[in-house]
């Protein structure tokens, strides 16, 4: 008989499930995180002024072209801050306001070329934080 | 004797002032009107406006009345517009088909300034109608001397008519700093401003044919610089800069990430 006593059956249960939502937790990392860089390098395109394919034809292609790159920021604000939030719960440490304003710092950033992306962006993100801050407190 | 003197000078002076007065009067005219010409695509110099294409949409569009107000005067639209090259004017006449006459012609006589002396306006561009019921019109330049017309050796510019309905439609295009120009032409420049003469007449006679006229000021604008300012380039800076610290601190995340990995592969170990 094994001096070394066994795990009970719940504990080793519980142990695999966390191993599990580890595993859960570091592919959305993962995933996230190329979704962000893909999105990152779209926004590159369009918010540097790479692409400029809507250029000046008429107000509805400016329309367009403004939420193209408005959505392209604010989803990889998104995609970043889900990275980054499993990042840190998988290293044990909360989601800091210091990284959370980096980030909004930098999808900001990205809209400077362009003033109507910029206001349209802030209140998208504005929008996000509030939903985010709300599934939190729930 | 003293008080005699005095009053004489002043006699003299007021004497004076009247007929310097009534020499201004007699050289000059008055603008009526002062338009700032705007950027537009070049139309085409027809004596039609294609609607369909909106041609001459960007132009700066006012009614005036050549020759005082109705009933002495003839009621117009002016329409003033330019591009990189040319300035373009046109002229739309509204009146009843049988008071058209079949040689009437509208005029552009130019300044060589802002002046709206006689002996300033040195250039006129005429499109004469030979025949308004056919269509047919000669575009006209001529070079004014002592307000004698002499026709041009080079014409410069062009111009068209067209009667279409009740409304005869003038065009004109006239270059801006031609290198063509030469001394029979006013050389119109960009940023400044010159004094226009728009006349009407009935009989191809210059000037003793011109029956209506009124003079505009047009400011002619200045072209537009291609030079990028220094605020876009600086915001365009930042942008990059913004974007390299933003890939540079995503390739470390991404380290980090595959770090983690490591780490976690070997707790689990």
């Amino acid at each position: 008989m094994s001096k070394i006593p066994k795990e009970p059956e719940k504990v080793l249960k519980k142990r695999k499930r966390y191993r599990s939502d580890e595993i859960f937790a570091y592919r959305s990392v993962i995933i996230s995180a190329i979704l962000g860089g893909i999105f990152y390098i779209i926004s590159l395109f369009f918010n540097l002024g790479i692409i400029t394919i809507f250029l000046n034809q008429s107000v509805l292609w400016t329309i367009f072209d403004v939420l193209i790159k408005v959505i392209v920021i604010l989803l990889f604000f998104l995609f970043m801050i889900t990275s980054l939030a499993n990042y840190k719960e998988l290293i044990g440490k909360p989601l800091d306001w210091k990284e959370l304003f980096l980030l909004i710092g930098f999808s900001i950033g990205q809209t400077i070329l362009n003033p109507w992306v910029f206001i349209f962006t802030l209140f998208g993100l504005a929008i996000i934080l509030i939903y985010l801050y709300i599934v939190q407190e729930l | 004797m003293k008080k005699i003197i005095l009053r004489g000078i002043i006699f003299i002076i007021i004497i004076n002032i009247s007929i310097i007065s009534l020499l201004f009067i007699s050289n000059s005219y008055g603008a009526t009107e002062e338009i700032d010409s705007q950027f537009g695509e070049a139309p085409v110099i027809d004596g039609y406006i294609d609607i369909s294409s909106q041609e001459w949409n960007k132009a700066t569009k006012v009614q005036i009345d050549l020759g005082g107000s109705p009933p002495e005067g003839l009621p117009i639209n002016l329409w003033v517009m330019q591009d990189n090259s040319n300035l373009y004017i046109s002229v739309q006449i509204d009146l009843e088909h049988e008071y058209h006459n079949t040689t009437e012609f509208v005029g552009i006589m130019i300044s060589n300034s802002s002046s709206e002396n006689k002996e300033d306006f040195i250039d006129a561009k005429i499109v004469q109608f030979s025949n308004i019921s056919e269509n047919q019109f000669n575009y006209l330049d001529y070079y004014i001397n002592n307000s004698i017309f002499l026709n041009d050796s080079d014409y410069d510019g062009d111009g068209a008519a067209k009667l279409e309905d009740s409304s005869s439609i003038y065009e004109f295009s006239i270059p801006i700093t031609s290198i063509n120009g030469n001394e029979e032409d006013v050389l119109l420049d960009y940023g400044n401003g010159y004094a226009f003469n728009v006349t009407y007449g009935k009989t191809p006679f210059y000037p003793s044919g011109i029956i209506k006229s009124t003079i505009i000021l047009i400011n002619i604008k200045s072209f537009p610089t291609t030079e990028q300012p220094l605020w876009n380039l600086v915001i365009l800076i930042l942008s990059i800069i913004i974007f390299s610290i933003l890939g540079i601190l995503y390739g470390f995340y991404i380290y980090k990430i595959f770090k983690l990995k490591e780490k976690i592969e070997r707790i689990k170990r």
